[in-house]
């Protein structure tokens, strides 16, 4: 078992994080190892689920310190990851590789349901020396995963019973400790699928990769571009001394490209392309991708041209796919009924803050949070939308709870909120909505969200409706966003993302939204010119109460939330990647919203390159 | 303009004395007919674009060099019996470093006690020789890093102006250096991992069907690297070597808490040379061997008093002590201890030792040296540099970072990808004009201890790498781990295992306090971590007695063992076959 790195400081939220609870089920306690039935096909020779179930076993009957609780719940994930990937820029390969992984995490409680050691978040805690968490052995045999699985549980039992003394320390000291439950109860869940075996022979992807990525040679202006082709299939075990037990496999395909460029005055300017599909033969050809890229810059290329948009306040429409992107920023941190752990520092708290994580709609149920026209559902049991598959589905959550489909929003009233089995102030029990990707802490996110209007207009009306608003103000033109911008598909290289969480995050909570694509349409005749380096200034859920009017053009919007602990869940969880990506889709009209605040450029120009970029023929 | 003039006649006049000075000249320099490789190529036109651009600009960059790293690397690691993983990767690496301003100030002048921003992880560039994209990947990296040297310039020149400047902060900010032309041959990596698959699953396995092991991991590596350099002195650089390696690893846990591992490695060049399965084995043996003895052995008392170091412990111990610490950058950082800084031409240890740093040696006794490169990662050619002769010292590791008396690189400029190259040790040799077969080392000590009337003296056979304090807010004291250590008693009794020490004490005092060494000199190969990252290195030394050594208590784990016994050993389990 190879360890994760151990954090290095307590201070920082990844650490915090990491720590964050995943939440029990009910305790049905088990005579013996044959109450997991191993119903593995004939001819199987994954020997993992054994190893789980004697290790788990001896565990759950004999794993106790003297004089110390027992542990109540036992739980073991783990992942096996086959990962192809192959990236290319204006048609030479950057890197082509293929791996296989397997992770494991395991977690366990003392306590009881209503109090248990999860849920706490503490500078702390039990340093152990292997860890719960880790690299194990790729060959899905018995052995070497009962050892790596001992000592894992071992870690985890310590850990468990640390966090136990600290926290009930801490309860102590609070004049009225939280009376909710730590865990929800749930149904086990039994089911083991046939294991998905990586096929890497569908499609030719180094020579699509250059094929495609050529298509951009036609844009000299460009300074660089990633075209990152991914195949990634994943079998997830679960087990628990409740007496779930589950094996699914998975598979995902995706295109994800970036570009960018600099305007005259030195504005950096960046774009991104993306197309994911579950089956990789559901990818277009190259000759479709580099229709699709070059698409994508010639409007980084309009781009570079445009004008700069002035401080501005006034109505905004936003196309379909931009309203899907917002959405997806502002309603996420809110959907969430699962209440946040208890914190012995303020760090956590001042995470949401910043990050725009914390909910708006806690407490809310039953009043007005959307305009009275509104539905909002979220249905991970849905399968298309008008033709368009929509690869938010699944059957089980990351917590092996059935997914279900939840009306979060009736005529503009709150109903209901998304939960895992971590009750919330709300709500107590999962409705199937803990998501995870490559074991990350499992918490309630969205799957297919769909925001509907009963009263929604034809683009024509919208458009007019628009134009209207924008007369009554007294604008000579107003602003349409096509597209928001996702630095974490347009950034070409991974510290370009980490750069920007670190320097332009902290506006995300505050309500900053960041337009791609942005055109001002003149009152007079309405034709579109471009322009840029416009920000949207406190664009809050407060902005969605009231909207001047919704669009009948729903359309699929398909992104990856970011599965990052720290990311998930908050307004910037939406910018994520095939490679940590929970796969959700957002279906959105066009929705055209009054007095928003765009910020305009104000800051210094840099200079361009010296030296101009060399031909690239 | 006069101040560019004046910088080429400084950087001209520079050439000519470190041609007279180090370097062989660059027979190919004047031979404009070379073929370079397409990568080389492509590095050569941008820079020649780019340098005719900025060396004009305001500010004007005076020297730019390109590095590119194309890496063909195979691992198969296993852990308990199964693969862990299996797996080849190729990238091509690209480090550009532009500096801007002059040769005596530049930007990357160190301002006070700032840690310097390693500004240059790089990209990765096409893996195929398209000229074209090729050129657009290093124009960019060019301009990133152009941008970010023209910065780092102006706050150079605004601390000058406001801070007090050091003595050795007055050296030169780079030392200009005779260009080298050549061009090496390619290497290819060919790797069948099944065999190797096999391989580390038998050896974890081994290691399992000790009930002591907890954790064991067996990783086969194999690295082909085509390294290419070029920079606008006219250095035009490729070559290659492809290196493997195998390490053993496993872990365990006394009763009492403490953590004990025990590591093996084999490093070998030649794919023929590979260690065969009973080598390995009889490795895998040894390490379960001295595992089960270390779990059992008492905990040692604190002592000071003689001690001898096997050669492979005392290589590590000079290259933790000495080595570090003569290090050319070091001495020019007012943050560091400068233990050396003002002793060139002293006496720092006993007479009958004398060291040397020589990374162009490949081989050593028939033994693989791991610290071996023709160039170093700033164009310079690797040089044998007499760093302590019969005791004196005479000079320091260095790059192209210059101080006041020593002006120029001795090529020892290395990084691991990603970092800036600092001084760093490559093949440090350890040898003694006053060798004494091992046993008569070891009745020397026995005999001090009798003079002592102590009941025993130390004998440390392994000692794993500790972190050496080389700053000054830390105390001038270095610890290292010694992992295998036996008390030699007076007495004649056998040998006793003691585990839980550190070495504690302070560098120049046990330097001078060796008295006796071995007339065989042992190897350790292992990677070095430091300020640029991790390089390989190779450490050399007989074996040394020094009169007196001071060992301090481990702190312990606080972790207890696993509470159940091992799965394959727990006489209660069921279930045990599937």
């Amino acid at each position: 078992m190879k360890n994760f790195a151990p954090a290095a400081s307590l201070a920082l939220l990844a650490a915090l994080l990491l720590t964050a609870p995943t939440f029990a089920k009910r305790a049905a306690p088990r005579k013996n190892a044959d109450d997991h039935p191993l119903s593995i096909p004939a001819g199987d020779n994954d020997q993992t689920l054994r190893a789980m179930r004697d290790e788990l076993e001896r565990a759950r009957t004999r794993l106790v310190i003297p004089g110390v609780d027992k542990p109540f719940y036992i739980e073991y994930r783990l992942i096996d990851v086959d990962l192809r990937t192959v990236t290319a820029s204006f048609g030479a390969l950057l890197a082509s590789s293929t791996t296989r992984s397997r992770q494991m995490v395991v977690d366990v409680r003392v306590g009881n349901y209503h109090l248990d050691s999860s849920n706490f978040l503490s500078e702390d805690g039990f340093q152990g020396f292997l860890g719960r968490t880790g690299q194990v052995g790729i060959d899905r045999d018995y052995h070497s995963l009962r050892q790596d699985l001992w000592l894992a549980t071992d870690q985890a039992y310590k850990e468990a019973v640390t966090q136990m003394s600290l926290k009930q320390a801490f309860l102590r000291s609070l004049t009225k400790p939280p009376e909710i439950d730590d865990f929800a109860q749930a149904q086990p869940v039994v089911r083991v699928d046939p294991r998905g075996e990586p096929d890497w022979t569908s499609r030719k992807w180094e020579e699509e990769a250059r094929l495609a990525s050529a298509a951009l040679k036609n844009f000299p202006q460009l300074y660089g571009t990633r075209v990152t082709y991914s195949l990634l299939y994943t079998t997830t075990y679960r087990m628990t001394s409740e007496g779930t037990l589950i094996r699914e496999s998975h598979h995902i395909a995706g295109i994800e490209a970036g570009m960018d460029t600099e305007a005259e005055d030195g504005m950096p300017l960046r774009n991104f392309y993306a197309y994911y599909s579950l089956d990789p033969s559901g990818l277009p050809d190259a000759a479709s991708v580099a229709k699709g890229l070059t698409e994508a810059a010639s409007d980084l290329s309009a781009e570079r041209d445009a004008a700069l948009v002035p401080d501005y306040t006034g109505p905004v429409l936003f196309d379909a796919p931009a309203a899907a992107q917002t959405l997806a920023q502002v309603l996420e941190p809110s959907l969430s009924g699962a209440r946040p752990p208890l914190a012995t520092t303020n760090e956590f708290e001042e995470f949401l803050d910043r990050y725009g994580g914390r909910s708006e709609w806690t407490g809310r149920v039953n009043t007005r949070v959307l305009p009275t026209s509104v539905s909002l559902i979220d249905d991970p049991t849905a399968k298309d939308f008008g033709g368009t598959p929509l690869l938010g589905r699944y059957d089980l959550d990351a917590e092996g709870v059935p997914g279900q489909r939840v009306s979060v929003v009736e005529n503009g009233l709150l109903k209901n909120l998304l939960m895992s089995r971590r009750p919330g102030p709300d709500f107590y029990a999962s409705n199937g909505h803990a998501r995870s990707a490559m074991l990350s802490d499992p918490q309630p996110l969205s799957s297919n969200l769909f925001f509907q209007s009963s009263s929604a207009l034809s683009p024509a009306d919208l458009h007019k409706k628009f134009m209207d608003a924008c007369k009554d103000d007294g604008h000579e033109w107003c602003l349409e966003v096509r597209r928001m911008a996702d630095p974490a598909l347009s950034a070409l290289q991974s510290e370009d993302f980490s750069e920007f969480v670190g320097e332009m995050a902290g506006g995300f909570g505050n309500g900053m939204r960041m337009p791609l694509l942005v055109y001002r349409v003149y009152v007079t005749d309405g034709h579109k010119e471009p322009v840029r380096g416009g920000i949207l200034d406190a664009l809050t859920l407060r902005s969605l109460r009231n909207m001047l009017a919704i669009g009948n053009d729903s359309t699929v919007y398909t992104y990856m939330q970011n599965a990052a602990d720290a990311l998930a869940g908050t307004a910037l969880g939406s910018f994520g990647s095939i490679q940590n990506g929970i796969p959700s889709t957002i279906i959105s009209p066009s929705i055209l919203l009054d007095d928003v605040e765009v910020r305009g450029f104000h800051g210094e120009p840099r200079r361009l390159p010296l030296v101009p970029p060399p031909p690239l023929e | 303009m006069k101040s560019q003039r004046n910088v080429r006649s400084l950087l001209l006049g520079l050439i000519v004395s470190a041609s007279a000075w180090a370097c062989p000249a660059a027979e190919g320099a004047r031979d404009g007919s070379i073929t370079l490789p397409p990568v080389l190529n492509a590095m050569q036109v941008e820079l020649d674009r780019s340098f005719a651009a900025l060396s004009k600009g305001d500010p004007a960059a005076y020297f730019i060099s390109y590095t590119v790293s194309d890496r063909n690397y195979a691992e198969v690691s296993g852990s308990n019996g199964a693969l862990l993983s299996s797996s080849e990767d190729r990238a091509r690496w690209l480090e550009v470093q532009t500096r801007v301003g002059g040769y005596h100030l530049d930007d990357t002048h160190k301002i006070a006690d700032r840690q310097p921003s390693w500004s240059s992880p790089g990209t990765t560039v096409s893996l195929d020789d398209d000229l074209a994209v090729l050129r657009r990947e290093v124009w960019r990296e060019t301009d990133r890093q152009y941008r970010a040297a023209s910065q780092a310039l102006i706050k150079v020149k605004t601390s000058q102006q406001v801070q007090v400047q050091t003595a050795e902060g007055a050296a030169p900010d780079f030392s200009a250096e005779a260009p080298h032309v050549s061009i090496g041959q390619r290497v290819d990596l060919h790797v069948d991992r099944k065999p190797w698959e096999e391989r580390v699953r038998r050896y974890t396995a081994e290691f399992s069907k000790s009930p002591y092991t907890l954790n064991s991991i067996v990783t086969f590596t194999a690295l082909g690297m085509n390294q290419y350099q070029t920079d606008t002195e006219g250095a035009k650089i490729a070559f290659g070597e492809v290196h493997y390696r195998l390490e053993l690893f496993v872990q365990s846990k006394a009763p009492d808490g403490m953590d004990i591992q025990r590591y093996a490695n084999f490093d070998w060049l030649d794919p023929k040379e590979a260690p065969d399965d009973q080598t390995v084995s009889g490795a895998v043996q040894r390490l379960i061997h001295e595992t089960e003895a270390l779990d059992q052995a008492p905990l040692a008392d604190p002592y000071a008093g003689p001690t001898l170091l096997t050669g492979r412990a005392a290589a590590v111990f000079f290259h933790e002590v000495f080595g570090h610490r003569v290090e050319g950058f070091r001495q020019k950082d007012i943050s560091e201890g400068q233990t050396f800084t003002s002793k060139i031409g002293e006496q720092i240890m006993p007479d009958f030792i004398s060291i040397k740093d020589d990374p162009t040696e490949k081989a050593l006794n028939g033994q693989m040296l791991l610290g071996y490169y023709p160039f170093d990662d700033e164009g310079v050619a690797g040089t044998n540099t007499l760093l302590v002769d019969r005791g004196v010292l005479k000079t320091f590791l260095m790059s192209r970072s210059p101080l006041r008396d020593v002006p120029h690189s001795n090529g020892h400029g290395r990084r691991q990808l990603g970092f800036t190259p600092v001084a760093r040790q490559g093949n440090l040799i350890v040898s003694s004009s006053n060798g004494m077969p091992f046993s008569e080392l070891r009745q020397k000590l026995i005999d001090m201890v009798k003079q002592e009337h102590l009941p025993y003296g130390l004998l440390i056979d392994d000692i794993e790498g500790g972190f050496t304090f080389t700053g000054r807010g830390q105390p001038q004291a270095f610890q290292v781990t010694p992992l295998v250590v036996y008390r030699v008693f007076a007495d004649g009794r056998p040998d006793q295992l003691v585990r839980g020490v550190n070495i504690v004490g302070t560098p120049l005092v046990s330097l001078s306090k060796i008295v006796g060494t071995s007339d065989k000199q042992e190897i350790f190969n292992g990677y070095c971590g430091a300020e640029s990252g991790s390089v390989p290195v190779s450490a050399v030394a007989p074996a040394v007695l020094i009169s007196e050594m001071e060992f301090a208590k481990k702190e312990t784990s606080t972790d207890r063992p696993p509470i159940l016994p091992p799965p394959a050993h727990d006489p209660q389990a069921k279930g045990q076959q599937p």
